[in-house]
């Protein structure tokens, strides 16, 4: 029955659909002045192409899975009350859907429901953790150790918190992006108060030893956080294995919705944190602000999806990756993977082209929606970071490519993006006095560049 | 309560794996298409040899829902598609 409904609304909306879009267009103007899509294809920004481009980026955001926003659709249309009204139905209806959304985010690491406070993303969880452990610990602890290859929002909330006068510790990586474990049991004080460890890197997609360290933080007795927002929903986490305090978790990460994430705190033995939000004292007072119930489910439904498809999903994307970096070695010399290769994501891959200019090869790869090293850092061109620290040459930091494997990549995608790739690194190879110079056999690093 | 539903016909279960595939075509997206016709024939093939009659229950009822999220979504996809398809539907 209720199928007959769909289809009947089904031929409507495609009728519909024709008449929609002109009387829209007519009534409501777009804020930017001209259409950047017209039936003949894209012109943005100085750029021409015939379609949308294949999207191979999924570490900056993924795209939401149909069944999320099935669950999403309800709170943003009839069931649009606040969770904290306490008196009517909508109230009630709207916190029965948080608390759910909770529990589902809670079984996937093995967490209680009780130990998730929602937060705005992984950035401002972040920010609580790094920030509020040590605000609320202040008297006694003075230290907080973190590595190199963090994301942005930790290593600025470390450099905020040692203008205030903490001690930070940077720990180095290796070349392999991993964490030296004798090197953190030797940096830990008396007095430090948190390490940070992010469990999988957004630029190089490579895995932290999480149990390794929540073991020695335990034998230390110092609170451990993890960003985990690239981990969440692709590895098997548990937050009693990893002996984690503090979590933070990103929705948009795991084809949820943007705008939403979470933070794990544990209770026994319990983590205290100074909220870093204060007013109503939603969120047992940790995280202040009317929970957004449409994104909070859409978190929910993307992390109940995770637990049931993640196996499913690792053997594809492995398929996938494997399929891509033999496809671009079989036909280019001079590639290097970024970071360790057993110990990485699967659908994280980071490579640099030897003897190409970065930016010139992801101007030719517009057709592939990827990222280059130094894109999540700033808006200069200097070099990523991450790369830096995994002590990779300026010239191969600049010619780093992620490409960002997710659950629906499909096969063509990936023959197009290595046909893509291959075509624009040998054309701009051929055009390079550089690798002319390595083909005869000289070596680069001797060559005397005379100043003009 | 499961013991209560008889377990599908061999017929229910080809036309509800059928009616997913035909879902799975109206999608305005590109990857949305290809991952539906994927997972489809995946977890049916990963289903073809269960045989306790309250497993075959519970997938199939499964299936049904996710038929039901799947129309649904067609049809919000395709209000929204935009103009220009994927360069992956445009001919090379």
């Amino acid at each position: 029955m209720a199928s007959k409904h769909l289809a009947a609304a089904f031929r409507r909306t495609s009728r519909l659909r024709t008449l929609s879009t002109a009387s829209t267009a007519a009534a409501h103007p777009l804020p930017s002045a001209e259409a950047y899509d017209d039936g003949d294809g894209i012109s943005m920004k100085g750029v021409k192409i015939a379609g949308r481009p294949l999207y191979l980026d999924m570490q900056a955001t993924s795209p939401l899975d149909p069944r999320v926003l099935d669950a999403m659709l309800p709170y943003n249309l009839s069931r649009y009350g606040n969770p904290h009204s306490r008196t009517h139905l909508y109230g009630w209806e709207s916190d029965a859907a948080v608390e759910a959304a909770r529990a589902q985010v809670a079984a996937l690491i093995n967490a209680s429901p009780k130990e998730i406070v929602f937060t705005s993303g992984a950035t401002e969880a972040n920010n609580i953790s790094v920030k509020g452990v040590m605000n609320f610990y202040k008297d006694k602890k003075r230290h907080i150790i973190t590595t190199q290859t963090e994301h942005k929002c930790v290593l600025d909330s470390c450099r905020h918190l040692q203008q205030q006068g903490f001690d930070v510790t940077y720990l180095p990586v290796g070349p392999d992006g991993l964490v030296d474990l004798d090197q953190l049991r030797s940096t830990v004080r008396s007095d430090t108060g948190l390490v940070s460890v992010m469990m999988v890197n957004n630029e190089i997609g490579v895995i932290q030893p999480m149990e390794e360290i929540g073991k020695i933080c335990k034998e230390f007795n110092v609170p451990l956080h993890t960003d985990a927002a690239q981990a969440l929903g692709k590895i098997p986490i548990d937050v009693e294995k990893m002996n984690v305090s503090l979590m933070s978790l990103s929705g948009h990460k795991i084809y949820g919705p943007k705008g939403v994430g979470a933070l794990y705190m544990r209770r026994r033995p319990r983590i205290r944190v100074e909220p870093q939000m204060n007013g109503g004292g939603q969120e047992r007072g940790i995280r202040s602000g009317t929970v957004p119930t449409p994104l909070v489910v859409g978190m929910g439904a993307a992390c109940e999806l995770a637990m049931r498809e993640m196996e499913y999903d690792e053997r594809w994307i492995n398929k996938l990756q494997e399929r891509l970096l033999s496809g671009i070695t079989a036909r280019l010399d001079g590639v290097v993977v970024n970071g360790s290769t057993e110990r990485r994501y699967v659908g994280n891959l980071n490579l640099s082209f030897a003897y190409v200019e970065g930016e010139s090869l992801l101007m030719g790869l517009k057709e592939v929606a990827v990222s280059s090293g130094s894109a999540c850092t700033s808006a200069s061109l200097e070099p990523s970071y991450v790369l830096r620290a995994l002590g990779v040459d300026e010239d191969m930091a600049h010619t780093s490519i992620r490409f960002g494997i997710g659950r629906f990549t499909t096969e063509a995608e990936i023959d197009r993006a290595i046909e893509l790739t291959v075509n624009q690194v040998e054309k701009l190879r051929e055009m390079s006095p550089l690798y002319e110079m390595v083909k005869e056999g000289i070596d680069i690093k001797s060559i005397q560049w005379a100043q003009h | 309560m499961a013991s209560a539903v008889p377990p599908p016909r061999r017929s229910e279960v080809l036309s509800l794996f059928r009616s997913l595939l035909r879902t799975a075509r109206e999608f305005a997206d590109y990857n949305i298409r290809e991952y539906t016709k994927r997972r489809t024939i995946d977890a049916f093939r990963q289903n073809r040899d269960l045989s306790d009659p309250s497993a075959v229950s519970a997938a199939f009822s499964d299936g049904k829902s996710q038929l039901e999220v799947a129309r649904r979504q067609a049809i919000v996809y395709s209000l929204y598609a935009p103009k220009v398809k994927s360069v992956m539907e445009i001919k090379h």
